[in-house]
């Protein structure tokens, strides 16, 4: 899941005016806990998920965890 | 779940059980495979499957005296099929010389077969197949026997040397003129490990044992025309075979009767009906023999007779390809593995649990209990996929919140007596029987969440109707209200645990309310009812309508021919269907019934809420449903109708017709979004209780924000689809504009907003221009990210 989010993101954060970084960010659905790089503000670290991560690679892997 | 139990439940599924004609064949030649390879004009794959089955398939398909065509089922429709003669074709366009076979070892022991004729032949080869020294001995100058009568007419000169040769080419000894007597038996005996005698006659009576052809316990086996008192080709050979496996078991000192119950003839369980088949007469020969085409369409005639009751009713085994048999071994192996994806969770999802496979099996095998009972399983196992049945779940706990719920008495004469003038109380049959107010609950109706979803404008009529009409026939007993769900939702997703507790909630409204009966307007609370509160008397609203009259409307008689879909879930219901037909007819309109109908209903596709659990299902079975009917639906269950209405059918709720709503009227064909549904069930409960109990609700049902959403056609369409709420839209936003916590793109002036809320985070793409929002889209996931 890593590289997921847009090639160029142009979304900044609203609240702290800053540009998206990627960073490795913890996500987690029943068993599974993972380490990916998402995009997130610098700052309050509000993290970017877009729509294709969502119904795509993440929707995936949770279908995945359902049926294991 | 007792797994043991559910796999001899599938050992009884007589889908793999054989049609008439191969049991009937002593040899069990595989008669649906051979005609299937016929049909598809592949007439060498046709001979290889006689060749599996029967010895020199050469020369026996051309002389067999064909017993599987006496009991064949086509015999009355149109005529039985001509197997022998498609058999003789099919040696004719689709003999190929078999490879020469690797000839084993001879060490498991000796054997002299007494007389070469056809029953001797079959013995010989089989053991020598087996790995034995075979010893012919044969009193003529050549082998054969009674092979050599159809010489010239059916078989060629030329074709039995051929074959013939094969037997000494395998190594197998010929002694020719020997003739061998009863004072010899005893030293052929001595010296070979086993004897078979197929000479067609003896003078000696042996007593032969039936099933192993061993003669007096010695080790002499008997076949052919002596032991089978005919002159039947197939079953000389058959008892040859039959004779040869003995001999493997007898000089090996295996078990002699084991697991051989189905060799030769036996009955079948397959009783397969012809009721609906069209009669086709047999294909007739233009010359001697069946040409190509004409095989490939007498092969076509041929039924394949095999057991798919249910799968032919059934869209959710005919999606999954798969018999009951091999289903319930699937979910064996899905329960029991530990480690590993469990592959059959989509399947015991996708399944309705509508019980009509049990009506169509002959030997009463339902997939709806196993399905429920595996779906518990998976439940208590930690094992159910958390998506499958949340958003219904969460849909159950909306109408069981305060959003929805509701329980009231009758209004008391107290409350209503401004209702009690001239001229209310002589035009109101309601005011009537609000006069009559005993202050006893007898009836309490409950009309269930989905209908007060999609019809929440008959809800209060229907309420008052019950009033009057009850009252008038029994002033004893006054008429509550009790808006809520029954529970369906948690039994079909395997909940045991929301569904005692809603049971035991509802069980304690009822005794708190002197145990009144319950009219029930959804059959799929009428079954719940049946299942989980047997105590609590219910009566359905359409007997009530039936019994006491229907509401006094301009009623627009009918002069249309309707299809009556029933509900899968009064399937064993016969006064529902009775009460049903009464009100449609008494309503101007013809029934045209249904193939699937009544007991035999099918399910509309929400059944076991597979319309959550797998879209594409339930939309195969609303096609299927459809395409068995040429008229317009009428239907009597909340969700049939969404179904169906979906999938493009003009359908009708029984409602629309019992009040006279114009039938061409447009609204009646449009189903509300869910968003609407759940804001149809909160109004209605802020409408009923204002109209007829008086009472403002003061708690904020309706939560109102400080912006107002906009949300385009296309993208209502997109949340319906990924079951995102109106309402949780605006708890996203709310909070976004609260907290600022969103994203903001500069180029196209869109924000980008989450929140997560219970186990699910949702996303909204929008644009803002003041307090207007407009929403460009919309998803959600379920994996948790850690902000930190």
């Amino acid at each position: 899941m890593k590289h997921e989010n847009e090639k160029k993101n142009l979304w900044i954060c609203d609240k702290c005016h800053k540009e998206l970084v990627s960073e490795k960010t913890k996500v987690r659905y029943l068993d599974g806990n993972f380490e990916v790089a998402l995009l997130k503000c610098p700052e309050c670290n509000l993290v970017f998920i877009s729509e294709d991560l969502a119904l795509g690679k993440m929707l995936e892997v949770e279908k995945g965890l359902e049926d294991k | 779940m007792d797994l043991d139990k559910l796999l001899a439940i599938s050992n009884k599924c007589i889908h793999s059980e054989p049609p008439v004609c191969v049991a009937s064949c002593p040899v069990h030649m595989d008669v649906i495979a051979f005609m299937s390879e016929i049909e598809k004009g592949d007439f060498k794959k046709a001979y290889k499957l006689m060749e599996n089955k029967i010895p020199f398939a050469r020369l026996i398909g051309k002389i067999c005296d064909h017993p599987c065509e006496n009991v064949c089922v086509r015999k009355d429709v149109g005529g039985s099929i001509n197997i022998s003669e498609l058999e003789k074709v099919v040696i004719d366009l689709g003999y190929i010389r078999s490879k020469k076979s690797f000839s084993i070892p001879k060490k498991k022991g000796n054997v002299a077969v007494i007389g070469g004729g056809l029953s001797g032949m079959v013995t010989a080869i089989d053991l020598d197949k087996k790995g034995y020294q075979v010893t012919i001995f044969e009193k003529s100058n050549r082998i054969g026997g009674r092979i050599w009568d159809y010489e010239g007419e059916i078989l060629d000169k030329s074709i039995i040397e051929e074959e013939l040769q094969s037997i000494e080419k395998k190594g197998i000894t010929i002694n020719y003129n020997t003739e061998v007597f009863q004072n010899d038996l005893q030293e052929y005996m001595d010296k070979f490990d086993a004897v078979y005698l197929g000479t067609g006659y003896w003078k000696k009576n042996y007593e032969i044992d039936p099933n192993t052809f061993q003669a007096n316990d010695l080790p002499l086996f008997i076949g052919g025309k002596i032991h089978n008192k005919s002159d039947s080709i197939i079953f000389s050979v058959s008892s040859a075979r039959r004779a040869a496996i003995s001999i493997d078991r007898y000089i090996s000192k295996s078990s002699m009767g084991a697991s051989r119950e189905r060799e030769g003839i036996y009955e079948t369980l397959l009783d397969y009906k012809v009721d609906d088949i069209v009669s086709v007469e047999p294909v007739q020969k233009e010359t001697e023999a069946y040409s190509e085409e004409e095989a490939v369409k007498e092969a076509k005639r041929c039924l394949k007779c095999q057991c798919i009751e249910c799968i032919k009713a059934c869209s959710h085994m005919q999606k999954f390809d798969i018999t009951p048999d091999a289903y319930i071994r699937r979910i064996n192996h899905n329960e029991r593995i530990i480690l590993g994806t469990h592959y059959a969770n989509k399947m015991i999802n996708a399944c309705t649990e509508c019980g009509l496979c049990k009506e169509q099996c002959p030997v009463g095998i339902g997939m709806q209990d196993i399905i429920h009972e595996t779906r518990e399983s998976m439940v208590q196992r930690g094992k159910m996929p958390l998506s499958t049945h949340d958003f219904a779940l969460k849909d159950m706990a909306f109408s069981n919140s305060e959003h929805f719920s509701l329980v009231r008495k009758q209004p008391s004469k107290e409350q209503s007596k401004e209702l009690f003038y001239y001229p209310v109380i002589a035009f109101s049959q309601y005011a009537r029987g609000l006069y009559k107010g005993s202050g006893k609950t007898g009836y309490l109706f409950y009309p269930g969440c989905q209908l007060s979803a999609t019809h929440s404008e008959y809800i209060g009529d229907i309420y008052k109707h019950l009033v009057g009409t009850i009252k008038e026939n029994d002033a004893d007993k006054d008429v509550g209200l009790y808006l809520g769900c029954c529970g369906a939702p948690a039994d079909w997703a395997g909940r045991q645990d929301f569904m005692q507790e809603n049971a035991d909630k509802i069980k304690r409204v009822w005794e708190e309310m002197d145990k009144p009966t319950l009219i029930l307007a959804c059959s799929s609370c009428a079954s719940t009812f049946e299942k989980y509160l047997p105590m609590i008397e219910t009566v359905s609203l359409w007997q009530i309508f039936d019994k006491y009259g229907l509401p006094e409307v301009d009623i627009k008689k009918g002069k249309r021919v309707l299809n009556i879909h029933d509900a899968c879930a009064t399937r064993h219901n016969p006064k529902i269907h009775e009460s049903v037909r009464n009100i449609v007819k008494t309503l101007g309109y013809k029934i045209e019934e249904l193939a699937y109908t009544k007991d035999k209903a099918k399910c509309c596709g929400y059944g076991g809420l597979v319309s959550y659990a797998n879209k594409a299902q339930a939309e195969v079975f609303v096609k299927d449903r459809i395409n068995e009917s040429n008229e317009d639906m009428l239907v009597y269950c909340a969700m049939c109708k969404d179904s169906l209405v979906r999938g493009n059918k003009r359908t009708y709720h029984i409602l629309d017709i019992i009040y006279g709503k114009e039938m061409n009227d447009a609204s009646l064909q449009k189903i509300p979004t869910l968003s609407e549904k759940n804001k149809n069930r909160t109004k209605l409960k802020m409408k009923l209780l204002k109209e007829i109990w008086g009472e403002e609700q003061d708690m904020d049902l309706m939560k109102h924000y400080n912006f107002k959403l906009n949300i385009p056609d296309d993208v209502m369409n997109i949340m319906e689809e990924r079951y995102i709420l109106v309402s949780d839209i605006e708890k996203v936003i709310d909070n976004a504009r609260r907290n600022n916590e969103r994203f903001f793109n500069p180029d196209t002036y869109n924000y980008l907003a989450r929140l997560k809320f219970e186990n699910v985070t949702y996303w909204v793409r929008y644009e803002e221009k003041e307090n207007e929002i407009y929403v460009n889209s919309v998803y959600s996931h379920r994996m948790e990210v850690v902000e930190e």
